[in-house]
């Protein structure tokens, strides 16, 4: 019966989360996990699917406008309390890095960013040693 | 044993009971209007991300102590006249701004009213699916859940836009977002000329030059339909007006701190926008014009 109950707890377990049954990722769990994550007094905006297809891809990219005056925040969500190597980094339009959430070597699971110059940005998930290379975002904003 | 069978059948029914809405109904409903564009639907989708929400106006005019004026808004009563797909589309971007004003500014019968309106054109879409009317009805009955009524209409409308993307339907997703931004833009004009010399409004319009170029970009892929070309002349005769206007951009490297685990960008870049009243003049007009088109 233990045994039991055991193996329903881990396919619930399996099921609610974020990783299926054949190690497929599913980043929308983990998407829709970040966004109760925001901090209080953002306003979410979007959430972004962060899927490495087991290694065949290094990066996952989108972009957004973010405007002057507006306090955007970027957060991680992965298997764990941890980002499991999961680095988002902000480029403006020139390719410039603007911000990362990989700072001395640690890794950071939220960027806020004040914006003090409109612009497309683009915003970059990297696997730096992930081991499902799977996660999920969220992008917020105030004033 | 018997357990295990029981528990592989609960966890199906509720797998099936998290999915996405009739799919089949939505197929079904695919109808002569569907005009595929000759670029890569990627390429739209990437650039139908990028472009701010219309709530970010909305706060930007509460914070900055604006009062809620519905007069600028359009109103529910005119929802009969939108009959095609194209200007439903286009009016149900209008009416989400307009509900996002209405919830910014906790204006909840305002709010009821563009509610319905937005169901009767997502529905004649084949999208009602995604508009979960009860709980946004629910939600907006109380001022305290305002977070959550600005989360599920963001996500109700992120829902419907990636549907529409994944079903190569983007052409109505341009549709939804130019008429959201045109509505955003007509907001900000109007109350830009009621404040003249507040110079953050006039950036605000300035710098949506980035975004109309985007518009345009998008509108470009379409210009085979007539509706999408003639909206296409419009944006960019307002893009000629948005010509006159100069963004600098100056990039300085950005230093970072952590603060209580999260890390915070000092950026040190600025943009500085050129813009004259005159400009602010010619745009508003232009959008007026526009706008108008869209909602009557």
């Amino acid at each position: 019966m233990k045994k039991v109950l055991s193996i329903l707890t881990f396919i619930s377990l399996i099921s609610v989360g974020s990783i299926d049954l054949n190690g497929q990722c599913n980043p929308d769990n983990f998407a829709n996990a970040c966004i109760p994550k925001l901090a209080s007094g953002f306003n979410f905006l979007k959430s972004y699917k962060v899927d490495g297809e087991g290694g065949a891809k290094d990066k996952v990219e989108y972009s957004y406008v973010f405007t002057k005056g507006t306090q955007y925040m970027i957060n991680l969500c992965a298997n764990g309390a941890a980002t499991d190597g999961i680095v988002v980094t902000l480029f403006d339009s020139g390719r410039n890095k603007v911000a990362t959430s990989k700072i001395n070597g640690q890794f950071i699971s939220a960027i806020a960013y004040p914006c003090n110059a409109t612009g497309i940005y683009y915003i970059q998930y990297t696997f730096d040693g992930s081991a499902g290379k799977c996660g999920g975002s969220a992008l917020g904003f105030k004033r | 044993m018997r357990l295990v069978a029981i528990g592989f059948m609960a966890l199906l029914i509720t797998a099936c009971g998290s999915k996405k809405p009739d799919e089949k109904a939505f197929l079904e409903s695919l109808d002569s209007a569907k005009t595929g564009p000759t670029i890569d639907e990627e390429v739209i989708s990437s650039i139908l991300q990028q472009i701010p929400s219309p709530l970010e106006i909305s706060v930007l005019l509460k914070e900055s102590g604006t009062k809620y004026n519905p007069a600028i808004l359009n109103t529910s009563e005119n929802l009969s006249k939108y009959n095609s797909n194209y200007k439903k589309a286009l009016n149900l971007g209008v009416y989400g701004t307009d509900l996002g004003y209405t919830n910014i500014y906790e204006q909840n019968q305002d709010g009821l009213k563009y509610l319905t309106s937005i169901k009767s054109l997502a529905d004649g879409l084949n999208i009602g699916q995604f508009f979960d009317i009860e709980t946004i009805g629910r939600l907006a009955t109380n001022s305290k859940n305002l977070d959550s009524l600005l989360l599920i209409t963001t996500q109700n409308f992120n829902s419907i836009n990636h549907y529409l993307q994944t079903q190569s339907r983007a052409n109505l997703s341009v549709l939804l977002l130019i008429g959201g931004w045109v509505e955003a833009m007509q907001i900000t004009c109007q109350v830009a000329a009621k404040d003249p010399k507040n110079k953050e409004l006039q950036e605000k319009i300035g710098e949506q030059k980035i975004i109309l170029e985007q518009i345009v970009l998008l509108l470009s892929f379409y210009k085979d339909d007539a509706n999408m070309a003639s909206l296409l002349k419009d944006m960019e005769e307002l893009k000629g007006a948005f010509d006159k206007i100069n963004i600098t951009y100056t990039y300085k490297e950005s230093t970072m701190e952590i603060v209580d685990g999260v890390a915070v960008i000092k950026d040190n870049s600025t943009t500085t926008i050129n813009i004259t009243d005159q400009d602010v003049e010619a745009i508003r007009n232009l959008t007026n014009s526009i706008r108008n088109k869209i909602i009557s």
